[in-house]
């Protein structure tokens, strides 16, 4: 039997670990680029002098593992360099886009809990039913959507049903914060669509299950009403697993942020790495790809601890 | 083994789902068969006097911006979708194969680094790795496999590691140990084979999965490269005229999403028929 602080500091241990391999990931696939990184950055035309000077500034010169000290540090200072197209300080850059990927992925995770506890909790009602199989096939269509492709279409959609929603206008939320959430709804909506499939998939699954169990059948008959056991046995149990699924579904709505955020060209992260790739800005590259990982590494570790304290049998395995 | 199975009838909800499955994914996979002997038009073959042509009986499919024949772009760009998510799974397998088994049968410290890695990789959200590494080598069809068949193989080693952890257990693996048999041997004739249950819809997942990802890059641009058609693309390219020419965006999106869910209904069909037959 593990205590809960054993268990908390042997999760402790994993995350810096964890943090630790993902940093030196990030960090050896920066340095193992075929060639001189600062010949590649600057292209075929710059002068050996003009890549001397850009070997210095990044301090290319200097060892491998002092190299990836200071970036080490940088990282953890939020300050893990400056970019090379934009000359700004990564950190900097990183923060003016920040609003946008995290209110969209927020958004898209309420859209998520919204929708899918409601249609889970009918569709469990009545296994098997129509209602419940018509559900399930649509669950499996959306699935099946990247969210791009959700985006275009719903694009297709709106564009000729409200004018509102209007696309490709991007709103900050210090000027207007009604505007900055209507311009995220469309789409926060093409990426929670997916998981809101997936989410509910695995909610009615579990729904079902707990509804069969001993403790469901001895309530029934103490007399208690069926939405009774629903809300306070029912639920409370199929949600010590949702968490788990949460954190997973969250890490996918920040990956999927990415690539939306180019189809209704909203200034979020997404576009900042795309512009990083294409202008080979390397130390604004690493930056961004550490600082996400970073994101989804705290997630997973804060989804183990809650879970661990909703349903303390877990601890024992 | 006493307890055979008379498991001759299919239960309907899987037969359902293979159908369906099968199907769908049959569109994909005969458009691509026929597209390696004949497409309609080249694929690549533009023609100014037919811009923007709406599906006709001509072009059944219509006709894109520099008047190039949707339906044979189509056919042609499955071959990519296709051929990138079957390389990249297949390194993804032998990766996932040759890190979890030994992961699972070991236990101890080569269990922990080799999950420690492999956790380190799932951390990283979406196609995020994969575009380091696009980033990094360069855009291409080769890079791409690569870079997904990385991205994908700890998925495949938690499958092996948790199915060698049940069956090392298993009295005939003790027996062989007992034997002297060596761990190499024992892993790769032993232990395999019996994997392979699990690892099917595994694999077949990990299709749909990949090809969510490839078509993704390639509508970022950092997948297959122009003038080769690929579905995500295809779509980029479409999204500037999708007001005017929406089909363009409806054939390709069409296409991509039957392989996708034919792919999701034959492995939903696996779960229902393994979880049915357990009763």
């Amino acid at each position: 039997m593990q205590s809960k602080a054993g268990y908390l500091i042997g999760k402790l241990v994993e995350l810096l670990l964890t943090l630790l391999v993902v940093s030196l990931l990030v960090f050896t696939a920066f340095s193992i680029i075929p060639g001189d990184a600062a010949r590649v950055m600057l292209g075929p035309e710059a002068s050996q002098a003009q890549v001397d000077l850009l070997r210095a500034e990044l301090g290319l010169d200097k060892p491998l593992i002092v190299r990836y000290g200071s970036w080490l540090i940088g990282l953890l200072t939020f300050n893990p360099g400056t970019s090379y197209a934009y000359h700004m300080s990564v950190g900097e850059l990183i923060a003016q886009r920040l609003p946008v990927t995290i209110g969209m992925s927020a958004i898209a995770m309420i859209m998520v809990i919204v929708i899918s506890y409601p249609m889970a909790v009918l569709s469990a009602r009545k296994p098997g039913r129509f209602g419940d199989q018509v559900c399930s096939v649509i669950g499996h269509i959306l699935f099946a959507i990247p969210p791009y492709v959700a985006s275009l279409l719903l694009i297709l959609l709106a564009g000729s049903l409200f004018s509102l929603l209007t696309v490709g206008n991007y709103v900050s939320p210090s000027d207007d914060f009604i505007g900055y959430v209507g311009c995220l709804i469309l789409p926060s909506f093409a990426i929670a669509l997916p998981k809101i499939a997936m989410s509910f998939k695995f909610l009615r699954s579990s729904i079902i299950e707990q509804r069969t169990s001993d403790y469901v059948r001895t309530s029934k008959s103490h007399g208690l009403s069926d939405f009774k056991i629903l809300i306070r046995h029912v639920l409370p149990n199929s949600n010590v697993s949702s968490i788990t699924i949460i954190s997973i579904i969250l890490s996918d709505i920040l990956g999927g942020s990415l690539i939306v955020e180019q189809v209704f060209n909203l200034p979020g992260l997404g576009r900042l790495l795309l512009s990083a790739i294409s202008r080979r800005d390397f130390p604004l590259l690493s930056g961004i790809v550490f600082y996400l990982a970073f994101i989804t590494v705290i997630l997973y570790f804060l989804s183990d601890i809650a879970a661990s304290l909703a349903d303390p049998r877990i601890r024992l395995k | 083994m006493s307890s055979q199975k008379t498991q001759s009838k299919r239960s309907p909800e899987a037969s359902a789902f293979y159908i369906a499955g099968l199907i769908l994914l049959g569109i994909v996979v005969v458009a691509f068969v026929i597209s390696l002997f004949w497409t309609p038009y080249a694929p690549d073959a533009t023609d100014a006097a037919s811009k923007f042509l709406p599906p006709s009986l001509e072009h059944p499919f219509g006709t894109d911006n520099f008047g190039r024949d949707v339906l044979s772009r189509v056919m042609s760009a499955s071959k990519y979708t296709i051929f990138i998510s079957a390389a990249g799974v297949a390194i993804a397998l032998i990766l996932g194969t040759v890190s979890g088994i030994p992961a699972g049968y070991y236990g101890g410290f080569t269990d922990r680094g080799i999950m420690l890695l492999g956790n380190s990789i799932m951390c990283f959200p979406g196609i995020l790795l994969a575009l380091v590494a696009v980033a990094v080598f360069g855009a291409s069809v080769t890079n791409v496999i690569w870079a997904l068949g990385l991205v994908f193989a700890p998925t495949f080693a938690r499958v092996c590691r948790l199915g060698t952890m049940e069956i090392k257990e298993l009295d005939y693996i003790t027996h062989a140990r007992v034997m002297g048999v060596k761990p190499v041997r024992i892993m790769t004739f032993h232990i395999f084979p019996n994997l392979v249950s699990q690892l099917l819809p595994a694999t077949v997942i990990g299709l749909a999965n990949m090809t969510l990802f490839e078509s993704g890059m390639s509508y970022l641009g950092l997948g297959v490269q122009p003038p080769d058609a690929s579905f995500g693309k295809m779509l980029s390219d479409a999204q500037a005229y999708f007001r005017v020419a929406p089909w363009l965006v409806i054939f390709p999106a069409m296409m991509l999403i039957f392989y996708i869910l034919g792919l999701y209904f034959i492995s939903e069909g696996m779960r229902v028929s393994l979880t049915k037959g357990g009763k």
